[in-house]
């Protein structure tokens, strides 16, 4: 039977109130900590930020928290622009990039956790491994038989917008690990942010491996785990819709057998 | 490069944190109704093979139905069915690969969820109005 | 101890799973006037004795949308009930609830096919 509560070493404790800095425009954030130095179950670390000194957006809050008053918060960040993918978590119930989430969009304390269903290598840092495997497993890269031209594959106009709202995916996992399908069976499908990179594959024009590519994909597990349940595409920080993109996927596998 | 002890890592939370919307108790309502339909069905059969066995097994069985606590049931399953099928209807769309606009997907849930209740009572009502009892 | 790519590709792709797909979506779409007319036919017959129940089945049309709607119905319900075996249930007990779940869909089926046939060409 699959787990829908968390196993005994996942369970969360109270942990630490950190002090208030001092009087000011003060916000609550609540955020999930764990270190395999602690050797103890995970816990809720409270803190209080002063918002007047403080950037817009949560991950201004976090450096804030890490740089003036506990050094060893740890998340990964690198752009601060919503272009890496680096700092998805889950923010007030729902995954997106805590470099694009505004404070004042979170009413009350603001609950940080790290991104749902994910071994946690330390505080708000997900193993992505497994995410990275299933990524590399699809081949994502142009596959050719008819020799290579002198200069570029052509391609046209219209073919070319076929990619459009696919290519900008930033792999940041947001939409895989908020989908319940991926939750319980993570290990075999391949989940919304996967299957919409394989799409963008299999409608790129210059490619020719589209028959393997949906052999490969055309498994219960591997693809046949999306039930639509749209998690997905309400959750891309980018705007991106990987349910559209696998309903796509499902018609191609239909068309190739009328 | 020291063991990470890899298999001691705590599995984030999931269904404790995550934000419950619309759309996903949409889908997970729709799974339950399937499988509320998936056993109400037994009933179903359960009243043909009565006709088919005796008049008076027949019999007993209608009146098992006719109690209070069946027509509740009946009521129920009607509602389930109903909704299902609507949720079903969604789902069609979907796979013709239309109807994914965000905006698009709240109003078709509120609308499923709406059309399921109303139907479900003007359904019942429909049949007291004619029938002049329930 | 498998590499994480190992592990996704695992026994490989099954290369199937589209005809599943396509029969739930199949039997839904009939399923539409189906159910209906299922819901129509119990309604009309709320509180009826044996004899009216007979009468009605005994159309040849009646007793073929009835047969029709049961198969539909049943084959619909095996197919999503797989689905979420699939989903929710690992370990030992699959195989005894993907079993469980065919058989009881079928025996179900094959009793409202018996009960049809018997009030449509019984006496």
């Amino acid at each position: 039977m699959v787990a829908f509560t968390l196993p005994q070493n996942s369970k969360i404790d109270a942990g630490k109130t950190w002090p208030a800095p001092h009087k000011g425009d003060l916000k609550e954030f609540r955020i999930y900590r764990w270190s395999p130095d602690d050797h103890r179950n995970p816990r809720i670390d409270t803190y209080q930020v002063d918002l007047k000194s403080c950037g817009p957006m949560v991950l201004d809050a976090l450096i804030k928290i890490k740089n003036e008053q506990d050094a060893t918060l740890t998340f990964r960040r690198s752009c601060r622009e919503g272009i890496c993918g680096s700092c998805a978590m889950n923010i007030d119930g729902t995954n997106t990039l805590a470099c694009l989430k505004a404070i004042e969009d979170v009413r009350g304390p603001v609950k940080i956790y790290p991104l749902p269903h994910m071994p946690v290598v330390k505080d708000l840092v997900p193993d992505m491994t497994h995410f990275y495997a299933q990524h590399r497993s699809i081949e994502p890269w142009l596959k050719t038989t008819t020799p290579t031209p002198q200069a570029e594959w052509k391609q046209s106009r219209p073919d070319r917008a076929k990619l459009d709202g696919l290519y900008e995916c930033i792999l940041c996992a947001c939409c895989s690990t908020s989908c319940p399908s991926y939750w319980w069976n993570g290990d075999r499908y391949l989940g919304p942010a996967i299957l919409l990179q394989a799409y963008r594959w299999l409608i790129d024009s210059r490619d020719e491996a589209t028959g393997e590519r949906l052999d490969n994909l055309e498994d219960p597990f591997r693809l046949y785990r999306c039930h639509t349940i749209m998690n997905c595409a309400k959750a891309c920080p980018k705007h991106l819709n990987p349910a559209k993109a696998i309903a796509e996927i499902k018609k191609m596998m239909v068309e190739r057998r009328l | 490069m020291a063991e990470t002890h890899t298999d001691q890592r705590p599995l984030s939370p999931h269904l404790q944190i995550y934000r419950p919307m619309l759309t996903m108790m949409m889908s997970i309502v729709h799974r339950i109704t399937g499988m509320a339909l998936y056993f109400g069905i037994i009933l179903l059969v359960w009243w043909l093979m009565a006709a088919a066995i005796s008049a008076e097994y027949f019999a007993l069985t209608q009146s098992v139905f006719g109690h209070w606590l069946g027509k509740i049931v009946l009521f129920g399953f009607t509602w389930a069915l109903l909704h299902h099928m609507l949720g079903g209807l969604r789902h069609l769309l979907w796979d013709t690969g239309h109807g994914f606009k965000l905006n698009l997907v709240e109003w078709l849930a509120r609308l499923n969820l709406a059309l399921s209740i109303i139907l479900t009572l003007a359904l019942w009502i429909g049949v007291y109005w004619v029938r002049g009892t329930l | 101890m498998k590499t994480p790519l190992g592990t996704v590709f695992g026994l490989g792709s099954a290369r199937t799973g589209t005809e599943h797909w396509w029969l739930q979506r199949v039997t839904a779409i009939a399923n539409i006037p189906l159910v209906l007319f299922l819901i129509a036919f119990i309604l009309w017959h709320l509180g009826a004795d044996r004899a009216t129940l007979m009468a009605s089945v005994k159309h040849p049309l009646i007793a073929i949308a009835l047969a029709l709607s049961f198969l539909s119905i049943l084959w619909h319900m095996r197919l999503g009930m797989q689905v979420v075996i699939e989903d929710y249930v690992h370990g030992r007990w699959r195989i005894v609830c993907l079993l469980v779940n065919a058989f009881f869909t079928i025996a179900l089926g094959v009793a409202a096919l018996y009960a049809i046939l018997s009030l449509s060409f019984g006496a």
